[in-house]
């Protein structure tokens, strides 16, 4: 607190937003219903595992489709941390971090001599690989799962404040707090380095920056927000089981993001709404073109591979970012 | 400039995002959710699709084509009953986001026959059904954990609990297979390990014993499991699985001429589903199984004719077999249920009327109904069916014996329930 007259304004001008729109999340989640509630929650998921991909991708520069697995290394610490040691939640998030980032800083370790379309398959593959090895080991709790319970609401909030409220609440929370963080590393020197890089490797090399320890750092970064928001993802479901980071889920991430400016922080809100209404449009256009629970199945998943398909053909860094460029009429690097 | 461009769009934003949500409110509450005076609505998840939905798939069908049926002849108490489905793929998480869309977005005045062990055991949890009060009548699983009332104290089991189903097996096996090497494959999970640990307790041994994992199930690793139950000269096998793992099973060892005599698991054992799904009828031939329904073409039964008579009228294109039959009796319990809840239908008043009067209501099992203010067991037996070479069942020893027991230590006895009539035309009048 005694910082607070020395920091500079434009951090005071940050944390004074934040505040804000904690306020304003929390005034909107005693307005809406449940449904709303919950999704709120889903929101608050997406935009840490956007900002992981903003990070890793539109700052660094490299391409990841694995963000899902990261998700369930995080996820599955946390779990793990809960169950078997009995901590605080907090601390089960912690060790989300902490676990996907040791896993990140292996890949990127891993991954750094490669780039491109190189990157993208090896991360792929592990999108693919690493849900599936839960089932291998009894102690991962195989297809069912495990269980993770961050426990009822605190009673003194009342008989009406609903566990997915308090949901919403906490997830709500840690997005602040991971996106706040975030901002600040990427408006860092951490933040430029990376630019750098993605802008041009070599150059960035001449000019004295390590791009290999550089690249590294940000895979162990982004993973740990990735980790994160795969916590965040298994408190919502109470539950952590290998198919709920599918395929499916690294796909939606990056639409998600291609979709709201890759290299846009602010954006993942965006995104992260997209991500949350595509499943409420394909239950509406389901229910309008009948044989209703059929489609839905396969719907979300349709949209989601088409507006990817779209926006790589027009807008390849994304919607998002073509509005940014057209609102500062700068480029963005 | 680009400053104070960035703090007004979020003032902006944020007036938008609040006005948004306050017109987004919901509107208060009427009366019970999902009941109105016209209408009941339920909800199922099941798989509709996807490796373990061959046979159960048709649940949610027959279950709706008997409330279609009672909606054609005066609903319950005039309100029509409608059942919405939710395919989850057998897949817990799915479930999860499935009853979540039932519950908030359909808002559902109960769930009616939620299929799978794991899947409602993480339902249950995630979604606080017994926080929120919301009944789940007749799950479509026999794991005994859910008979535990503290746990689930708006959950109401219908089938045998695995349990009991290994209990009496085992019971089975003393009698009629004394001395003969003794093989089991099993579903790695709640549902398999239910049952296992019922026949450890009742002191069978398995010279043979594989556990699969759920969703594994396949022709390949069929191939493993038939070698390693050859190899190790397994005589009797039995099967603990669903009949998505039957059918490999038993095709692979058809071909590779391993014939033992095959116990199957009254969960994976419908002989139609395993034709459909390429299992030969003559390898189906003598495989014993616990059962407790008729067959599903006894139409010498009342309970099976009435049924089938439904099933062709509003569910056509649905061939009647054990699925169908056995949605066919949810349904049939429901509106029992439903009715003795009373007009004045509340979530509690379903409870209420399932703990008190639950106990009395037709069924077209043999055994009798566990419903009680302590106990949410359904039937509570089996007998045990031979398979002939039509694929159709028949009472082992000719006359069906009934055998019921708990899902504890408590002894396995013969039965001479009778069950309750079919109520008139199908049409239950209970209050």
């Amino acid at each position: 607190m005694e910082s607070w007259p020395k920091a500079r304004p434009a951090v005071r001008k940050k944390i004074a937003i934040f505040i804000l729109i904690g306020w304003v999340l929390l005034i909107i989640g005693d307005r809406v219903d449940e449904l709303r509630v919950y999704q709120g929650a889903q929101m608050a998921m997406y935009t840490i595992a956007l900002a992981s991909i903003v990070l890793l991708t539109g700052y660094s520069g490299q391409v990841s489709l694995g963000n899902g697995a990261m998700m369930a290394v995080g996820g599955y610490g946390a779990a793990l941390t809960l169950n078997n040691l009995g901590t605080p939640i907090w601390f089960a998030f912690l060790m989300a971090i902490v676990t996907a980032s040791l896993f990140g800083a292996l890949l990127g370790a891993a991954a750094a001599r490669v780039s491109g379309p190189y990157l993208a398959g090896t991360t792929l593959a592990l999108a693919v690989g690493l849900p599936a090895i839960a089932n291998q080991f009894a102690f991962l709790g195989g297809e069912p799962g495990l269980l993770f319970d961050v426990g009822f609401p605190p009673e003194r909030f009342g008989e009406e404040f609903t566990q997915y409220k308090w949901f919403f609440w906490i997830a709500s929370f840690i997005a602040l707090i991971a996106l706040f963080i975030t901002s600040n590393i990427l408006s860092s020197r951490f933040g430029r380095t990376w630019r750098a890089i993605r802008g041009n490797s070599l150059a960035a090399e001449l000019c004295g920056v390590h791009s290999a320890r550089m690249k590294v750092l940000a895979f162990t970064v982004s993973s740990g927000l990735a980790g994160l928001a795969g916590a965040v993802l298994a408190m919502t479901i109470s539950l952590v089981a290998p198919g709920a980071y599918g395929l499916a889920l690294s796909f939606a991430l990056v639409t998600g993001a291609v979709l709201a400016g890759i290299s846009s922080l602010p954006g993942v809100v965006l995104g992260a709404f997209i991500l949350v209404v595509i499943p409420e449009i394909s239950v509406a256009l389901a229910d309008r073109l009948g044989d209703a629970d059929k489609l839905n199945n396969y719907l979300p998943g349709l949209i989601v591979s088409v507006l990817l398909i779209l926006s790589v053909i027009f807008t390849p860094n994304g919607p998002g970012e073509n509005l940014r460029k057209h609102l500062h009429k700068k480029p963005a690097h | 400039m680009i400053r104070k461009t960035r703090i007004k769009r979020t003032w902006l934003a944020a007036a938008v995002i609040a006005s948004g949500s306050l017109l987004a409110t919901a509107l208060p509450a009427n009366a019970e959710t999902g009941v109105s005076a016209s209408e009941i609505k339920l909800g199922i998840t099941l798989p509709l699709t996807g490796a373990a939905s061959p046979g159960y798939n048709k649940i949610g069908n027959a279950i709706n084509a008997y409330f279609k049926y009672v909606n054609d002849n005066g609903g319950v108490y005039g309100r029509k009953v409608t059942l919405i489905q939710k395919n989850d793929e057998y897949s817990p998480q799915l479930s999860i986001a499935k009853t979540n869309e039932l519950i908030l977005r359909d808002k559902v005045f109960a769930l009616v026959g939620p299929l799978g062990t794991a899947n409602f055991t993480a339902v249950h949890k995630s979604v606080g059904l017994a926080k929120r009060g919301v009944p789940s009548l007749f799950l479509n699983t026999g794991f005994s954990g859910f008979s535990n009332k503290k746990s689930y104290p708006s959950s109401f089991m219908i089938l045998p609990s695995y349990a009991m189903e290994a209990k009496i097996i085992a019971q089975f096996l003393k009698e009629n297979h004394a001395g003969k090497k003794l093989g089991i494959v099993y579903q790695n999970d709640e549902f398999g390990i239910d049952g296992l640990g019922a026949f450890r307790a009742a002191g069978t041994k398995f010279d043979v014993s594989i556990p699969y994992t759920s969703g594994t199930q396949s022709a390949a690793t069929a191939q493993t499991w038939v070698s390693q139950l050859a190899a190790g000269g397994a005589q009797v096998v039995v099967f603990f699985g669903v009949t998505s793992a039957t059918a490999p099973l038993l095709a692979v060892a058809a071909a590779a001429k391993y014939a033992p005599q095959w116990i199957l698991g009254s969960v994976g054992s419908d002989p139609l589903t395993l034709r459909a799904l390429g299992v030969p009828v003559a390898v189906l031939n003598g495989a014993q199984t616990p059962a407790g329904n008729p067959s599903p073409n006894d139409t010498s039964d009342e309970y099976v004719k009435q049924f089938q008579e439904i099933n062709t009228k509003y569910n056509t294109g649905s061939a009647f077999d054990d699925y169908v039959l056995q949605g066919m009796n949810v349904g049939l319990m429901t509106v029992q249920a439903l009715r003795a809840a009373g007009k004045n239908l509340t979530r509690k008043g379903l409870v209420r009327a399932m703990e008190t009067k639950g106990s009395t209501f037709a069924s077209v099992a043999y055994s009798p109904l566990g419903f009680s203010r302590t106990s949410n067991v359904g039937h509570t037996g089996y007998y045990m069916a031979v398979m002939d070479a039509n694929g159709d069942r028949k009472p082992f020893g000719g006359t069906v014996t009934l055998y019921t027991t708990d899902s504890g230590s408590g002894p396995v006895v013969k039965s001479t329930f009778k069950r309750p009539a079919m109520p008139a035309k199908g049409l239950p009048s209970n209050s």
